[in-house]
């Protein structure tokens, strides 16, 4: 028996818990599908004089998947978090030999399962309404997956902070609707003041439109949007791994 | 024989709320420890404590001779209170999903029929009865084959017939050898299963002793109940001693034999009664008896108040 056998374990046990909670399974594929119906419409439309929408369609690529990879991983770990408290999982767990890297471990994973599916929906929906203004990159997948680590991780941290299931949505809203539209998703940095513009640095989200900007609508490099996110998905699984619960 | 749980002056406060205040106890190997106190004497924080899921303020604990958080995890199993697993798996996927977090657990199946769901395995947990829920949830406990099995509260909200289908597991369990601590504030169970209570109150440990010699020392005797309307002064002109209690009239001290005889002179003085009923002593006579005992130590000036209805 090692680690792996038990994250596989408690991986399986939350991809099957979602799996049979229909109403989560339709607003989690049905949310990126909104969101492109909404803004993928308004893209549709190509303006030409600036705007919200001045940009051709792979412009806004990084942003609809930026909205995925936030929002998703937020509220489900930290709903889980507050979800297991409710019903004193994790005094039991910390009975068993699974530790608290390993739970977060197996809930990232299947964070990481359902935002690529979301995902590509997304880039389907998008390459059906758009006709492909965007092409793919193999670099989507680690900016993906390190994105939802990073997330799952600040995801913990709402979890143990808000400590009810209404707190986390309340608290992952407040944390991730300011990050969408500062982190270069869909409002470039020209659109914002000039005194705040320092402190787009400082979102993980920032690093993740950047690069996946680079590699799929810009063809340049995204290396060192790659290796920022990298250290942020170690710091923030390090820091979430330490917030889950164990001990009172 | 050797200490499975050994608690050595346990404290631990919450603000100002004392949950634990200087608990001391030893658990041996084998034996079936039930902790009886009413809601909020601090029955799962001396659980807690003896998991390692809340570190005391003072005092040390061991268990299976090293601290808790030391000891093998496959060694220990636990049933927290008021516990539930993910809802829309089946008994089970959920003992199935729990066994994959353990090196050695038991086979599934196995514990499906230990806990008599053979039948009701495919069955989501959420479509189960109260009582079925609360044997998965032993089940689980008992999944990897624990050498010490804590129980917090395992036969709350569940029905007489569940209750008894647990008894039944546990005493099963404790004969194979397994150490069961289990809390409740059923007297009656604590009574039936266990060879060692301690009695808790307002996070301090009351007494601890075999049941048997709990009842003995502070239970009290038998007596029998008479209700009826007729005056104390009538019942003792038969000859015995008669005590008024808020529930009727009670002759202290009668034994089996001699009900007959008290029986044959209420006819005899033509003294009829609506029901006579011939009490044993219990646990709960004894926890009332100690209890107010501290009660009164602590508050000579309130020598009215309910233990019990004031602890909860």
């Amino acid at each position: 028996m090692t680690w792996i056998t038990r994250v596989g374990a408690e991986a399986g046990t939350a991809w099957r818990s979602f799996l049979r909670r229909r109403t989560a399974v339709f607003f989690t594929f049905g949310f990126p599908l909104i969101l492109v119906g909404i803004f993928g419409a308004v893209v549709q439309t190509n303006p030409t004089g600036g705007g919200l929408f001045g940009h051709p369609t792979g412009f806004y690529v990084p942003g609809y998947l930026a909205i995925i990879v936030l929002f998703t991983p937020l509220s489900r770990i930290g709903s889980s978090i507050a979800r297991y408290q409710e019903g004193n999982r994790f005094e039991k767990l910390a009975t068993t030999p699974l530790n608290q890297g390993e739970w977060l471990a197996a809930h990232t994973l299947v964070n990481i399962g359902i935002i690529l599916l979301a995902s590509a929906i997304v880039l389907g929906v998008l390459e059906l309404v758009t006709g492909g203004s965007f092409s793919l990159s193999p670099l989507l997948l680690p900016f993906i997956v390190l994105a939802v680590v990073v997330f799952c991780g600040i995801g913990a941290l709402i979890g143990r902070v808000a400590d009810s299931q209404d707190g986390v949505i309340a608290a992952s809203n407040a944390v991730a609707l300011p990050l969408v539209f500062l982190s270069e998703t869909f409002i470039t940095p020209d659109m914002l003041p000039g005194w705040f513009r320092p402190a787009i640095g400082l979102s993980p989200l920032t690093y993740f439109a950047r690069g996946v900007r680079n590699a799929t609508y810009l063809h340049q490099s995204a290396g060192s949007e790659l290796v920022v996110l990298a250290v942020l998905a170690v710091v923030f699984f390090g820091l979430g791994a330490y917030a889950v619960p164990q001990t009172e | 024989m050797t200490a499975a749980v050994t608690a050595e002056g346990i404290s631990k406060r919450y603000g100002d709320t004392i949950a634990l205040e200087d608990v001391s106890l030893s658990v041996d190997s084998g034996d079936v420890f039930a902790l009886v106190g009413p809601n909020g004497a601090g029955k799962t924080t001396l659980v807690r404590t003896l998991t390692g899921t809340t570190m005391p303020d003072a005092g040390s604990v061991t268990v299976l001779g090293r601290s808790p958080n030391q000891v093998k995890k496959e060694r220990i199993g636990l049933l927290p209170q008021s516990f539930t697993p993910p809802e829309r798996l089946s008994a089970r996927e959920l003992l199935g999903y729990y066994a994959g977090l353990y090196d050695d657990p038991r086979p599934v199946d196995d514990v499906l029929t230990d806990v008599g769901l053979e039948t009701t395995d495919e069955t989501w947990y959420t479509n189960l009865s109260g009582g079925q829920q609360r044997r998965v949830c032993v089940g689980i406990a008992l999944i990897n084959d624990p050498d010490l099995l804590f129980l917090d509260e395992p036969t709350t909200g569940i029905d007489p017939a569940g209750r008894q289908s647990l008894w039944s597991l546990i005493t099963d369990l404790a004969d194979d050898g397994t150490t069961v601590f289990l809390t409740t504030h059923y007297m009656e169970e604590a009574e039936q299963l266990a060879d060692q209570v301690a009695l808790l109150d307002s996070g301090s440990l009351v007494e601890v002793g075999r049941p048997t010699a709990l009842i003995e020392r502070y239970g009290g005797g038998t007596h029998l109940r008479i209700e009826t309307e007729h005056s104390l002064h009538q019942i003792e002109s038969l000859g015995v001693d008669v005590e008024t209690t808020e529930t009727g009239l009670r002759i202290p001290d009668v034994a089996p034999a001699e009900i007959g005889e008290i029986v044959s002179r209420l006819e005899a003085q033509g003294i009829d009664y609506e029901t006579l009923t011939w009490t044993e002593p219990s646990l709960e006579d004894v926890y009332l008896h100690l209890t107010s005992e501290t009660i009164d130590e602590q508050q000579p000036s309130e020598p009215a108040v309910n233990p019990v209805g004031e602890s909860q």
